[in-house]
């Protein structure tokens, strides 16, 4: 694990251990726990390559496009305390590039599959009214694997991908449009450690709390 | 909470900036063929174990003083390198002007990214007095080279003398340097397993190399260590996966590795080894699975070359594992095919290999080394980095080479053994 993805662990562990602390401590008394939801988000948007970007001296005539449009899905189990935890996916566009060398074109695509454990949390929980601000907007972080893939189409096509870790930070503002669905708009910024691929997207959210008990 | 988290996202993104390290080059080499006053005799003269008199709390208390060159075409560059015993430390000098026997050059340690720029000139000491070397030395005269260093790239100023001991230790003994001389992420000015690493490996103090061999997907034997493309070893270009599932033409032309170099085939390298260098051995680690065929073409070749050329240049496989073995097993010629075996002594023996190079970890294995000595064999062991290690293999005697990614340390260890 690099330097980076240690730190993202750490941070992650503490806020989830200092919340469950704290959950223990104020439902000790508590006879029934719940309701628990479990939210599927689902969505899509445009995203900006972030980091820098390699590209083959030779390559003449060059094409670069740090835009993308990404799509995600998050699946998360709301409990009856703060944090929130689940899984999120997608397809993340990095970026791509074309250019002609020795009179043959040579095209680069690589976009990431992030396989991350997120973490969520509202920033206000039992205060304010369900119309307050606060209330709407949630921060999210998490880590994992990202399975970065890339095509080249010079000479021949090559297909490859590399597994590599990484971690996600994310905000973003839910309004609700009826009892069980949800739209939002997130901004996130996925990390890919090892091949030091960076994207910052902004996405129109559809949220479905499919099941409560 | 909320501040709590507050706090982490200012903590992940004040911390989740990675540092760069860097140890540039300070001095720009002009890399002037010839070697000016510096003639055959005053190099042979120079050469020699030095006490550091002033600069030994940077540098240790002595060093190695040692001459290389690098061939191009017809001219032939001169450099001095001086070993250090500390922290993998090492000078590179070239001559300044033709006219004066001055070098100038850098000093690098290669466990961390201190470096600097040097300077001396060539002096003699006699009873206290010193005087500019005229390339004579008279009896009683003891040569010192006398000059400057500094960090970085200021001008030098800190006060560098070594004084002259004793004549360089003689003995037979390999220096061999990993991945072509040295790796990447010792942040040399060359990358491992290029062209330019190969000239440079001698100014490392190595007498010999180990490449690593791949092949690409069109079947052309290259240089590369490492299972996929990765950014610790090239720029970065969006490429991923295993280097054997590109061709030639697209890591050619796609590919760079770190300091911009192109990915090497074999038989530039090899040409490279004999038309730029003196190194005296050549060790293909064989990274490949498959048909060794291809190799031993180039090894063969290569190896006729030499001979052609009066030169003393042994070029050898390398089998690290099992899979090596059983290509080369399945050869259909084995004859002008010498191997190097890094598996036990009886699949040595059964394979009748002229060299066996087991792993240091494995210890000194006094007995096993022994018996293969006196059986003919050559015994290298690798990759030896430890200093502690390197001095106490050398000085025990045993083994006739040693492989590291840290060439200077064992340079300096060899060249300063007393017998």
């Amino acid at each position: 694990m690099t330097f980076r993805g240690r730190t993202s662990f750490w941070i992650i562990l503490t806020l989830l251990l200092t919340d469950l602390v704290a959950t223990a401590q104020t439902d000790s008394t508590a006879s029934k726990r719940g309701p628990y939801t479990l939210v599927i988000t689902a969505g899509g948007g445009l995203s900006y390559y972030a980091s820098h970007l390699g590209v083959p001296p030779p390559l003449e005539q060059l094409r670069m496009s740090r835009f993308g449009m990404p799509a995600t899905v998050r699946v998360m189990w709301h409990p009856d305390h703060r944090l929130r935890i689940g899984l999120e996916t997608g397809w993340v566009p990095m970026y791509s590039y074309r250019g002609v060398t020795a009179g043959e074109s040579a095209r680069v695509n690589v976009e990431a599959i992030p396989i991350l454990l997120v973490f969520s949390m509202p920033l206000a929980w039992l205060s304010g009214t369900e119309r307050s601000l606060a209330r709407r907007l949630s921060i999210s972080g998490g880590t994992g694997a990202y399975l970065v893939q890339s095509r080249l189409r010079y000479a021949g096509t090559v297909a490859e991908s590399q597994t590599s870790l990484g971690w996600m930070v994310a905000g973003a503002y839910t309004q609700p449009i009826g009892r069980r669905f949800r739209v939002a708009a997130e901004v996130e910024w996925f990390n890919v450690a090892a091949t030091e691929d960076a994207a910052f997207t902004a996405q129109l959210k559809l949220v479905w709390r499919a099941f409560t008990w | 909470m909320k501040t709590l988290c507050y706090l982490s996202i200012l903590l992940l993104s004040l911390t989740g900036c990675q540092k760069e390290y860097e140890a540039p080059v300070p001095h720009t080499f002009a890399n002037r063929p010839g070697a000016g006053q510096f003639t055959p005799s005053v190099r042979k003269a120079i050469e020699g174990v030095y006490a550091v008199t002033t600069g030994s709390s940077q540098f240790g208390e002595q060093v190695a003083v040692k001459w290389t060159y690098v061939v191009n075409g017809p001219d032939t560059t001169h450099y001095l390198s001086v070993f250090t015993g500390t922290d993998v430390g090492y000078f590179n000098f070239e001559v300044v002007k033709a006219d004066t026997m001055a070098l100038a050059g850098y000093w690098r340690k290669l466990v961390n990214t201190e470096t600097g720029r040097a300077r001396l000139s060539i002096k003699t000491t006699r009873s206290g007095q010193v005087r500019p070397y005229r390339g004579q030395l008279a009896e009683g005269d003891t040569l010192m080279l006398d000059g400057a260093f500094s960090e970085k790239t200021a001008e030098p100023s800190q006060p560098l003398r070594l004084t002259y001991r004793r004549p360089l230790n003689t003995e037979s003994f390999a220096i061999l340097a990993h991945r072509s001389g040295g790796r990447t992420s010792d942040l040399l000015p060359t990358s491992e397993n290029s062209l330019d690493m190969i000239k440079l490996a001698s100014r490392l103090g190595a007498t010999g190399i180990e490449i690593d061999v791949r092949y690409t997907k069109d079947g052309v034997p290259i240089l590369y260590h490492d299972n996929t493309l990765n950014l610790r070893l090239i720029r970065k270009n969006g490429l991923k996966g295993p280097i054997e599932d590109y061709t030639y033409q697209q890591l050619t032309t796609l590919v760079r590795l770190i300091n911009g170099e192109q990915i090497p085939t074999l038989e530039d390298a090899l040409e490279t080894v004999i038309s730029n260098t003196n190194l005296t051995f050549v060790w293909l680690d064989t990274k490949y699975i498959g048909p060794m065929d291809k190799v031993q073409v180039l090894q063969q070749k290569f190896r006729q070359r030499a001979a052609q050329l009066g030169r003393k240049l042994q070029i050898v496989i390398g089998l690290p594992t099992q899979d090596a073995v059983d290509s080369y097993k399945a050869l259909a010629d084995k004859s002008n095919t010498p191997i190097l075996c890094e598996l036990d002594t009886a699949i040595t023996r059964s394979l009748s290999a002229k060299i066996w190079a087991p792993r240091w970890t494995l210890g000194p294995q006094t007995n096993e080394v022994q018996a293969m000595k006196a059986e003919g064999r050559t015994v290298f062991v690798w990759t030896l980095d430890e200093p502690k290690f390197i001095d106490e293999f050398i000085n025990q005697g045993q083994f006739n080479g040693i492989l590291s990614n840290y060439s200077p340390t064992v340079a300096y260890y060899h060249y300063t053994k007393q017998l």
